[in-house]
C-alpha cells in the first residue's frame, strides 16, 4: 500500500533545463517565486514534490504550461479505465 | 528586516534569557525566568513578523509538520503508558490476590519520582523532535549538495 502511494507520488521535472535556457541561478528563481534556494535544489533533485500552488508559480515564471515543467510519469487509473 | 538581523536578535534574546535564568536561580525567584521566557518568545514572534526575506517556505513547513506529528505519535504512547502505570500505583488499585487488611504493597515509585520521570519524558520529547526533524530534513533534501 505504502509502496503504491510512493509510486503515485513520483514526479519528474525539467526545472534545471528551463533554468539553463533562461540563464537563471537557483537563487534567482527562488527569490522570484518566494522560496528558499534549498527548496529549488530539493525539487530539482526530486527529493521534494512541490505543492500545486508552487508548481504553477514555477511554470508561470517560465511562461509555459505546468505539464511542460512537471512530468507525472506513473500510470494512474483514469475515468476511462485505461 | 533581513534574515540575518532576525537571527542576531534571536541570539541576543537567547543570551538574555540564559543570563536571567542564572539570575533567577541566584535570587531563588522562578517567576522572573518564567515571565522572561514568555516575553522572550513573544519578542521572537514579533521580530519574525518583521522579516522581509523568506525564512519558512512550504518545504520547511512540511518538515516541521511531519516532525511534530511523528514526535507526538511516539510521545503520547510512551507518556500515557507510563502515566497509566503511575496512576494505578497512586490510586492503589487492588491487587490479586488481595493483600491482608492493613498491609500496603511496597511503592515502586513515589509520587514525586513519578513527577520527575514525567518531566524527564517531556525533556526527551525535545530530543525526539530534533531527531525527527533531522530525519525529515534529510528526506526532503535539506542536506543535498549544491551543483552550482
Amino acid at each position: 500500500m505504502r509502496k503504491n502511494m510512493e509510486n503515485l507520488r513520483s514526479m519528474k521535472n525539467k526545472i534545471k533545463i528551463f533554468r539553463a535556457i533562461h540563464n537563471l541561478t537557483q537563487e534567482h528563481l527562488a527569490q522570484a517565486i518566494g522560496v528558499n534556494r534549498q527548496t529549488i535544489l530539493a525539487i530539482e533533485k526530486e527529493k521534494y514534490i512541490p505543492s500545486l500552488d508552487l508548481a504553477f508559480k514555477i511554470s508561470r515564471y517560465f511562461g509555459v504550461n505546468i505539464e511542460e515543467v512537471f512530468i507525472f510519469d506513473e500510470k494512474t487509473p483514469t475515468v476511462m479505465g485505461t | 528586516m533581513k534574515k540575518n538581523t532576525f537571527y542576531l536578535i534571536f541570539g541576543c534574546i537567547a543570551l538574555a534569557l540564559l543570563f536571567l535564568f542564572w539570575y533567577s536561580v541566584e535570587l531563588h525567584t522562578p517567576l522572573l525566568i518564567e515571565i522572561a521566557f514568555i516575553l522572550g518568545i513573544v519578542l521572537v514572534f514579533l521580530a519574525k513578523r518583521k522579516v522581509t526575506d523568506v525564512i519558512d517556505d512550504e518545504r520547511d513547513v512540511k518538515i516541521t509538520e511531519q516532525a511534530t506529528i511523528r514526535t507526538m505519535q511516539v510521545f503520547w504512547v510512551v507518556f500515557c503508558a507510563f502515566s497509566i502505570g503511575a496512576v494505578m500505583q497512586i490510586l492503589y488499585v487492588p491487587t490479586f490476590p488481595r493483600q491482608p487488611m492493613g498491609t500496603h504493597p511496597p511503592d515502586l515509585l513515589g509520587p514525586r519520582m513519578i513527577g520527575y520521570i514525567q518531566l524527564g519524558l517531556l525533556c526527551l520529547m525535545v530530543f525526539l523532535y530534533v531527531g525527527f526533524r533531522i530525519y525529515y530534513a534529510k528526506k526532503y533534501g535539506e542536506f543535498e549538495i549544491d551543483e552550482e
